[in-house]
């Protein structure tokens, strides 16, 4: 894959000559020689400021590709002088191609106000080949200069390149939405929505080493504060971890072999010690499907989570039915139905129980190590979101997620699968029970992308 | 009421039926235990990173790193971060640079990392640095100012090594050594109290000695869960339907003069080889389309110019440049005996030169007026690479005044000037890897982070030969 990728910025190389120098170049010249100055002057006047009026936006955007045109320019005129010089500009690099035309019509402005006039290859003094390339760290801007039968001169400018590569929202699957909430290099364990209006305005982030609280003003997410948790054990591998709301506080935080409570307001306070206190498998204290007009609402279930691996130990509190002890599991959903809370668990061995209370089944689903309870507003009132493993990931992208109804002990798919771009490292219920919370490892990026994932009924 | 037609029918069930064939897939979420088998064809006999008696390669390094760790690490795009360093900085002048130890961490021996153990791990990996300790930190001291010191220190060679007396050797990485019989085998077993979080299997076995073919037996019998792949096979291997995983191009292949062009004449005729090579067509048929044809040192993914040293052949002026030579060269090229791929290479090699009149004859012996090299960079930093190869030429790095990438080309350009390289192709580590392993995703510079990986045939139950 990697060197796929190489492969694949090479296939992108595309050569365009630049401005007005190919193309209108040469007529301009003759017109000088045979046509009086003022009506070819005219004519260039007006192309120039219909070039500058269709590229403003454009430029404007691409603010950042300024200065370093400025600089190339400066290099190439040092070495060319002022004069006729044909330029090619080539694309080697990741660069979208408004932003290769972009720095194609700043580099051409450059030139010309330092004196460069842009013509064609036969009328040239000196020919310059740009290409915008790339190495790991910068843009790279390479300039080759040819002027006389010498070697050519190169010079060469860089510019850091920006590392949020933008986060892509991809279009809305068929029926399971997923909004994008937040992206960063150091793995996402939760993300737990504060506030929100029409969209979540207030957000906690879970990972490892903190628990960061952004607040969205004016369109841009804004650092409010960042509390650092704190352990004295090595985190396991995969480590996994919940915040999930509380009653009297504002969150709790579960980690392996740790726990973290909040104080209750702004500017917050976290104490963390070591703990095995259980996990909540369904958030104690929130609407989740308590409040649900559909079925009676599951009860609080709470799960001893093993502090050096990256499952649940099987010990259950207070448990289902008289079930109290499971096998390890990696995760578990609650499904109410009219007289009791199926509970579905999914064990590291690959199977699903179905455990009522009464009586455990054990099922094969062929379903990835996550699951999560989810209300929809159609089809059956509860259903559960499974991830499943990405085959080939060259092929088929990442891990996916799809929505089932559970009917007499089968799974039946109720959605589409909803691809994702990486392994989903974490699916957690959100405390109102009809969202999902994803954390995908983005494998192309590296960035861990946490998406929040509801399910849209067709109409 | 509306009746349900066949088509209807049809058409339903091929969509359940292709929901339910997209439903069976395998777990997500990584297994722990298990063993993880490689086979590999490097062979060492000493598992001390700063032994430099052993054979340079990229299955060396990644045996080193699962036992040893430096005290920064690099990411794929060559930015340094924090290893057995919690943090560092360097007085002004970058002379002098201060690495803040990470606290708790111990070795294999349940013995604390110091500030001490590491100052005289680096000290013997680097007898020219001026390294000490100085509270919970290690100082480096560098006769010049060195930017790139932190880029450095994630070498191979640079893992913090703690040395037991009898040779016996310990470090802090993600394995320990459980079974070592030099240049035969090797186990490793995870470490339990690891400071990042175990590794997700128990043990790795490592057989070393064996040949790309019987390595991909291995794997094919499912012995192997892990092999190296040679780098003319890796398409066939790949269109045989196996797994196959690929570094960047990450191995320089050159021809490497034993010292400067003594005359003008000798200087026409390096010209001269370096013209008539043509890399384009060994790249297609030697190599089967592995990998780049290159005249530049390093690669162009690490530097963004590569391109700009012509890698195309030139027939016609090479014979123009032997014209004008007065005396009839007799050239030797040597290869590395045990190397198929190098004698192949140097054969084409060797082929070209004699179409621009100039006699080139491929040798195994030890004495040679240039080799045939294979030299995997050591680094995705292009400074340090670039070092690294200049050293192992035995060249002096050119000084340049800054560490911008134009300063980079200078000095890239003044090494190529010297003529004691002739940069022939850039090549990739590939592997090929059984269908258990989960989450194998090999770093750039061809890194194994074989502690992320899995194998996923635990859940299934099933069991392996």
């Amino acid at each position: 894959m990697l060197q796929a990728l190489d492969t694949v910025s090479f296939s992108k190389t595309t050569r365009r000559r630049i401005g007005v120098g190919g193309e209108s170049g040469a007529p301009l010249r003759q017109a000088q020689g045979r046509f009086s100055l003022w009506p070819a002057g005219r004519r260039r006047c007006l192309l120039l400021a219909a070039f500058f009026l269709l590229s403003l936006p454009r430029f404007a955007a691409a603010g950042s590709w300024n200065g370093p045109a400025q600089q190339l320019a400066q290099k190439i005129v040092s070495v060319t002088g002022p004069g006729a010089v044909a330029v090619t500009v080539e694309d080697r690099s990741s660069l979208a191609k408004k932003d290769v035309d972009a720095i194609g019509g700043l580099l051409r402005v450059e030139m010309e106000s330092l004196g460069a006039r842009p013509v064609n290859l036969e009328q040239a003094a000196a020919s310059v080949s740009v290409w915008l390339s790339e190495n790991p760290k910068f843009y790279v801007w390479v300039a080759e200069i040819r002027a006389g039968k010498g070697e050519p001169a190169v010079v060469m400018v860089e510019l850091p390149r920006s590392d949020d590569g933008g986060f892509s929202r991809e279009s809305a699957p068929e029926s399971i939405r997923k909004i994008p909430l937040w992206a960063q290099e150091e793995r996402i364990l939760d993300v737990l929505v504060l506030e929100e209006q029409t969209a979540p305005t207030q957000i906690a982030v879970l990972d490892g080493e903190k628990v960061a609280i952004y607040r969205l003003k004016n369109g841009k997410w804004a650092q409010e504060q960042s509390l650092a948790i704190v352990h004295t054990r090595p985190w396991p591998r995969d480590l996994r971890g919940r915040i999930a709301g509380a009653q009297d506080h504002l969150f709790d935080v579960y980690l392996p072999g740790v726990l973290c409570r909040s104080t209750t307001s702004l500017p917050l306070a976290l104490a963390c010690r070591e703990s095995d206190d259980p996990w909540p498998l369904v958030t104690p204290g929130t609407a989740s499907f308590a409040s649900s007009t559909h079925g009676m609402g599951a009860p609080s279930l709470g799960a001893f989570y093993s502090a050096s691996r990256n499952f649940f130990t099987g010990a259950l509190t207070p448990g289902v039915g008289k079930l109290t002890t499971m096998g390890k599991f990696y995760s578990a959903a609650a499904l109410p139905r009219e007289r009791y809370v199926l509970w579905l668990f999914a064990e590291t061995d690959g199977e699903v129980h179905l455990v009522d209370g009464v009586t455990d089944q054990a099922a094969k689903f062929g379903w990835g190590s996550d699951v999560a309870s989810i209300r929809a507003g159609c089809g059956a009132a509860a259903q559960v979101l499974a991830t499943s493993a990405a085959k080939n990931y060259a092929e088929n992208g990442g891990d996916s997620v799809r929505a089932y109804e559970i009917a007499d002990r089968d799974a039946a798919p109720a959605s589409t699968a909803l691809s994702f771009s990486g392994e989903i490292t974490a699916l957690w219920t959100e405390p109102k029970g009809d969202s999902v919370i994803a954390v995908v490892r983005n494998r192309e990026s590296g960035e861990y992308e946490a998406f929040r994932l509801a399910v849209v009924c067709s109409q | 009421m509306k009746r349900f037609g066949w088509p209807w029918f049809a058409a339903s069930s091929g969509l359940l039926l292709l929901l339910l064939i997209d439903v069976a897939a395998a777990e997500t979420r990584p297994q722990y235990g298990g063993t993880l088998r490689i086979v590999i064809r490097e062979a060492p006999d000493s598992l001390d990173p700063s032994d430099m008696t052993q054979a340079d390669s990229f299955a060396r390094r990644n045996l080193l790193a699962m036992i040893f760790e430096a005290l920064v690490t690099l990411d794929d795009r060559g930015r340094v971060h924090p290893g057995l360093a919690a943090d560092w900085q360097a007085a002004p002048g970058e002379q002098r640079w201060q690495f803040r130890l990470r606290r708790g961490v111990k070795f294999h021996d349940g013995s604390e990392l110091t500030a001490e153990i590491a100052a005289s791990a680096l000290r013997t990996a680097n007898p020219a640095w001026r390294v000490f300790a100085e509270g919970e930190s290690v100082i480096i001291e560098c006769e010049r100012a060195d930017p790139d010191l932190p880029a450095e220190l994630a070498l191979t060679r640079n893992g913090i090594v703690k040395r037991n007396g009898n040779g016996r050797v310990s470090g802090t990485g993600a394995f320990h050594i459980e079974d070592w019989q030099p240049g035969k085998k090797l186990t490793l077993a995870a470490e339990e109290n690891y400071w990042r979080g175990r590794a997700f299997v128990d043990r790795i076995e490592v057989e070393m000695g064996r040949n790309f073919h019987d390595q991909l037996v291995e794997l094919d019998l499912g012995r192997a869960d892990l092999i190296e792949v040679a780098a003319e096979s890796g398409h066939r291997v790949t269109t045989d339907g196996r797994r196959v995983s690929s570094s960047q191009p990450m191995e320089l292949v050159a021809l490497i003069f034993s010292g400067d062009a003594q005359s003008a004449e000798e200087k026409l005729l390096r010209r001269a080889l370096a013209h008539c090579v043509e890399r384009a067509s060994m790249r297609s048929v030697v190599l089967q389309g592995t990998g780049q044809a290159s005249a530049s040192i390093l690669p162009n993914w690490m530097s963004g110019y590569g391109f700009t040293f012509s890698s195309d052949a030139n027939l016609e002026l090479a014979r123009h440049e032997r014209e004008q030579l007065r005396t009839s060269p007799n050239l030797t090229v040597g290869y590395d005996a045990n190397d198929s791929l190098a004698r192949v290479l140097a054969e084409r090699v060797a082929l070209n030169a004699r179409d621009a009149g100039i006699v080139l004859q491929p040798t195994t012996a030890a004495k040679s007026d240039m080799r045939l090299a294979r030299i995997a960079l050591p680094s995705v930093d292009p400074w340090v690479a670039l070092r690294s190869v200049a050293a192992t030429v035995g060249m002096a790095m050119p000084k340049v005044s800054g560490n911008s990438t134009e300063e980079l080309y200078s000095a890239e350009r003044a090494l190529l000037a010297s003529q004691r390289v002739i940069p022939l192709f850039h090549l990739p580590a590939e592997w090929a890897t059984s269908n258990a392993l989960v989450d194998w995703i090999p770093k750039a510079d061809g890194g194994w982070r074989l502690e992320d990986v899995w194998v996923g045939s635990l859940a299934t139950g099933k069991e392996r030969p």
